[in-house]
């Protein structure tokens, strides 16, 4: 029940010439569908990065102004005097409020009487010297280590090449899921990278004007696609948590680095790897989620977290808190992300389409997940376009 | 001329006329095709076929459901996400009165504009993605299906980068595919937003005279 | 592909089939044309696709060529996209080869896709017209194609010539001792065979006779005009199509007819009912009614006496008769009239599943083999029902469900409503 070649070419051919990114039709159908998707969310990211990288110098004349329903403060008033009586010194005032004392107020803030909170000077400096520190260098590390071992290994290929036998792998609504996050986690990673390292990294390379431009799109987009994150994360764990338990074959794999070193690895439908990734992705996922919901409605969720500290009110503690979170738990995931993107994508022949078609090359999966593989060799055919709607319909 | 001026001056403008021109040319040009009577003597009427039909094909009907379940929820919330969006969120209000109407409404509260947009993008990018894995949408789909994806998707995105409405230049950007958009419309699959109605009625029409319900 | 070895691009004429799609895109079609979001609903509304999961079979593919034809010459600002180059390709010969399956194998015309597609495009139609340009350009199945040449030369697609008619209808008049009126001067009700019926299942032409004259009907079957199946249209000639009308109207005008009956056949009743004055360029000047709309007024009337049946029965609506003819509820009055565990499939009426050879889909060898996968659907749903009879009013779905089931090994038979109702009536 195969299409002949050229009419599923004429029929690309059809809608080509249709729209004005002229290529885009043809891959779907003509040529491997994998570059179709790589190219489609790839040409997406690059359309809004460059628009903004080339358009920013120009925008940048143009006119800053506060955010609409910002509040202008009063002037500074004149210098506070040590006591009623003027009988404490300066220097006695300012070392109780650094020590985070409380003063007296006439309204009914309860925030507005301590003049400096002293737990939030142990936050930043958590925050700026570990957490971006690290985060910054974890990053750079793993960018170099992708680099190397593409330089090393190169593209792992399949071994014995393409059987031209091709098995079902992810179902729809697998592959749907998958990449409803997907698309989540480069909106919110790219936001969230500018504004975690971009005041250290960007900064100094494009100026003041367009960092704000930058960082005042990603605070607004970030916000705006982080609630879409928590649904996506539930829907993921749900959908992805059958056949990603541990289980013996899974040390095995680790011992022997998961083939890599040479030497066959064996695993079910997931490896070590895989469900390595799984599981950091739903911690982490939940982490995130929930530090950013609280981080996103500080007033709306008061008394959702005890209060750590007595002299830190519980909302400014929880936000302390949820920071650093959404900041270590946002490190890992990226890093990892990183690691799955490639090896998703460039650095492995043939796995990909998994993700796309939702089929996979029978030598692949003989090389990569064995133990799968002679569960499901009852499924694997040549017709690619059986296999495809049977994976869609979930017969994976 | 700055950048802004350029997008929300003569761009715009352009973009606008391109926009009703080709619209009303495309849609008076598909009218003037013509068609023959329809010499058949009705059952019932055609007119009555017609609205129903219009109505009808809104919502899922007459079984075989399994594909339009998906598309309802994610079809619904894109759209009504983004017509919310387009007329109540509060820049838009501000501009539909001070550059196209000369009257205003009141603008929805903040937390309408997140679930709006929440709503229009979750329906948005999951009809998408289904578009790039179903193995059905992939065989049908072409160029203008994903360039309108895109485009609508980029000019949603850059509006709400630009919520702040701190930096004139990301309302530059948001304009200038706004722009592109108004410009593309009358020649995609966008103009399915009016076409809708013709398909609908001329089924419903034929369909009414026989005296069946599509 | 079949064609490609009996067809070769040389002997297309593109040219004609991009012509007679220029010609037949009107105002509706080309809305429909247009409005396809690509959405792929209408996959799990056609039995082709439900019966073979292939993507290929998306109804919406079958717009392809018509929209490719209407994209370069004929929408509006067709010409400001040309200037960028979007407008996409002429049409080549090996696109019309490549598509002869989808427009004329893998089409019963039964316009279930219509329902599911949000923007109510009506594929069928299209599928209808496209026939006509890749008739014109000379891509098709032959035996369709003989079919219809049939028509114009003999008067019937399986060659019941009316001499043959005549004799025909003697014998079944000596066998059956029923009286067959053919040729009377006047008469009020002039009908019409299938001559499916005719060639293979005479009894219904026996049945249809008894109830008529028992219900003291005054009609007739004309020489002039019999045949009732259409298969100009169902094989894209036009020409045919006319010839076919035109001989049934004068049949119908000659015996001074108020009332045309279409026997059991569904498209013969579309071709007639719904298109029939549009084909002919005029309104008619009589009724055009389905057999079953016939007799159900006769029951209502009290012309017609039942005696009871308590053997369960479920109906198969065919599609041009119910969803796309709007006389889905004659059968219902027919049966409610005797059948006294009646089963409703499901889905029914409007909704029903095509029985897989309707559009002229029966008469296509190439198409035999998906039209018995096809069928497997229908199987399904009569089964679920658990009813002892099969009952349809349309010739074509009983022989295309005979021969599914012998295909396919499946030991139900399928009964003609009216030689049902026949057994019923009261002595
Ligand atoms: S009319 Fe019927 S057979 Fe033809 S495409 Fe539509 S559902 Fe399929
Ligand atoms: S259901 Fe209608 S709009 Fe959707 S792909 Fe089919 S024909 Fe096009």
């Amino acid at each position: 029940m195969r299409f002949p070649r050229t009419l599923r070419a004429s029929f690309s051919n059809t809608f080509a010439a249709d729209g004005v990114a002229q290529g885009l039709a043809k891959p779907a159908a003509r040529r491997f569908p994998a570059f179709d998707l790589a190219r489609v969310a790839g040409g997406l990211v690059v359309v809004v990065l460059l628009l903004l990288a080339s358009l920013a110098p120009s925008l940048a004349q143009s006119s800053v102004r506060p955010p609409a329903g910002a509040v202008t403060l009063a002037p500074p008033g004149p210098e506070m005097q040590g006591g009623a009586l003027g009988n404490r010194s300066d220097a006695e005032v300012w070392h109780d409020v650094r020590k985070g004392a409380a003063g007296r107020v006439s309204i009914p803030d309860p925030n507005a009487p301590t003049l400096i909170q002293s737990q939030g000077q142990d936050w930043r400096v958590f925050h700026n010297e570990v957490v971006k520190v690290w985060g910054g260098r974890i990053f750079a590390g793993v960018v170099v280590a992708i680099v190397a071992f593409f330089l090393i290994r190169g593209r792992i290929r399949i071994k014995g090449g393409r059987s031209g036998r091709v098995m079902p792998r992810f179902s729809l609504t697998e592959r749907v899921v998958h990449w409803f996050m997907a698309v989540l986690f480069v909106l919110l990673g790219v936001s969230g990278l500018i504004l975690f390292l971009g005041k250290d990294i960007l900064l100094p390379v494009v100026g003041p004007s367009v960092f704000s431009l930058l960082a005042s799109a990603s605070l607004q987009g970030h916000n705006l696609f982080g609630p879409l994150f928590v649904v996506a994360i539930v829907a993921l764990f749900v959908t992805f948590v059958r056949g990603n338990g541990f289980r013996w074959v899974d040390v095995v794999w680790a011992l022997k680095g998961g083939g890599l070193l040479g030497g066959h690895a064996s695993s079910h439908r997931y490896n070590f790897g895989e469900k390595s990734w799984f599981w950091l992705a739903s911690i982490a996922g939940v982490a995130l989620s929930i530090s950013g919901i609280l981080l996103l409605f500080p007033d709306h969720l008061p008394g959702m977290v005890a209060q750590t500290t007595p002299d830190a009110p519980p909302a400014r503690a929880m936000m302390q808190l949820a920071n650093l979170v959404h900041g270590i738990a946002a490190v890992g995931f990226i890093a990892v992300g990183l690691g799955h993107i490639y090896i998703g994508t460039l650095g492995m022949e043939g796995a990909l389409e998994g993700m796309t078609r939702g089929t996979v090359d029978e030598n692949w999966a003989k090389e990569h997940h064995d133990l799968w593989y002679e569960a499901h060799l009852a499924e694997s055919s040549t017709d690619s376009v059986g296999a495809e709607v049977a994976a869609a319909a979930g017969k994976v | 001329m700055t950048f802004l001026q350029l997008v929300e001056g003569p761009l715009w403008y352009l973009a606008v006329v391109v926009f009703v021109v080709g619209v009303v040319w495309h849609l008076v040009g598909l009218v003037r095709l013509g068609r023959s009577v329809d010499r058949s003597a009705a059952r019932s009427s055609g007119t009555a076929g017609a609205l129903k039909a219009i109505a009808l094909h809104s919502v899922p009907h007459g079984g075989n459901l399994g594909r339009t379940v998906y598309h309802f929820v994610t079809g619904y919330a894109f759209h009504i996400g983004l017509f919310v969006l387009v007329l109540f969120a509060a820049p838009h209000v501000k501009f539909i009165h001070d550059r196209i109407l000369g009257v205003g409404w009141t603008a929805m509260p903040r937390w309408g504009f997140l679930l709006a947009a929440e709503a229009a993008f979750a329906g948005l990018i999951l009809m998408w993605v289904r578009r790039l894995t179903d193995p059905v949408m992939r065989r049908l789909s072409d160029a203008d299906d994903h360039f309108g994806v895109w485009l609508i998707f980029l000019v949603m995105l850059t509006g709400c980068l630009a919520l702040q409405e701190a930096h004139d230049g990301l309302r530059a950007l948001h304009m200038l595919f706004v722009d592109i958009l108004l410009i593309y419309f009358p020649f995609g699959r966008l103009m399915h937003a009016f076409t809708f109605v013709f398909s609908r009625a001329y089924t419903g029409a034929t369909y009414g005279r026989r005296g069946v319900t599509p | 592909m079949t064609t490609a070895t009996t067809i070769g691009p040389s002997t297309v004429n593109v040219q004609a089939a991009i012509d007679r799609f220029q010609a037949v895109i009107g105002s509706h079609i080309a809305s429909y044309l247009e409005a396809c979001i690509h959405c792929g609903q209408c996959s799990q509304a056609c039995h082709f696709h439900e019966a073979t999961q292939d993507p290929k079979y998306t109804p919406t593919l079958k717009l392809v060529p018509m929209t490719r034809v209407y994209r370069r010459h004929k929408a509006p600002l067709a010409g400001v996209k040309k200037l960028f180059g979007l407008v996409p390709p002429e049409l080549t010969a090996d696109d019309l080869i490549e598509w002869k399956e989808l427009i004329f194998d893998s089409c019963t015309m039964c316009g279930r896709c219509t329902e599911v597609c949000p923007m109510g495009i009506d594929i069928a139609s299209i599928v209808g017209l496209s026939r006509q340009a890749m008739t014109a350009a000379g891509v098709g199945p032959s035996d369709l194609w003989e079919a219809a040449e049939n028509s114009r030369t003999r008067g019937s697609p399986l060659g019941l010539t009316p001499q043959l008619l005549e004799d025909r209808l003697e014998w079944l008049a000596d066998d059956n001792e029923v009286e067959i009126p053919l040729d009377r001067e006047k008469a009020d009700v002039l009908i019409t065979v299938s001559s499916i019926e005719m060639m293979k299942y005479p009894d219904s032409i026996v049945a249809m006779a008894k109830v008529l004259n028992a219900a003291g009907v005054d009609w007739t079957i004309s020489s002039k005009g019999y045949e009732a199946t259409n298969f100009g249209v169902l094989s894209g000639k036009p020409d045919i199509a006319k010839i076919m009308v035109e001989r049934l109207t004068t049949a119908a005008e000659a015996v001074g007819a108020k009332t045309l009956v279409i026997p059991e056949c569904g498209h013969a009743y579309g071709a007639m009912r719904w298109s029939g004055a549009n084909i002919l360029g005029r309104p008619l000047t009589f009724e055009v009614v389905h057999i079953t709309e016939m007799v159900a007024k006769l029951i209502r009337d009290g012309k017609l006496k039942l005696k009871p049946t308590a053997e369960s029965m479920t109906y198969h609506d065919p599609c041009q008769i119910s969803r796309r003819g709007g006389a889905t509820q004659a059968a219902r009055d027919i049966l409610g009239a005797f059948a006294k565990d009646f089963r409703e499939m499901s889905p029914t009426a409007n909704h029903n599943w095509c029985c897989g050879g309707g559009g002229g889909v029966q008469a296509m060898g190439s198409a035999a083999e998906l039209r018995h996968k096809v069928f497997q659907v229908k199987i399904d749903q009569v089964e679920a029902t658990g009813a002892e009879h099969l009952v349809s009013s349309c010739a074509n779905c009983r022989l295309t469900m005979d021969e599914s089931r012998q295909a396919l090994g499946w030991t139900r038979e399928i009964k003609s409503l009216v030689e049902v109702l026949a057994d019923q009536l009261e002595a």
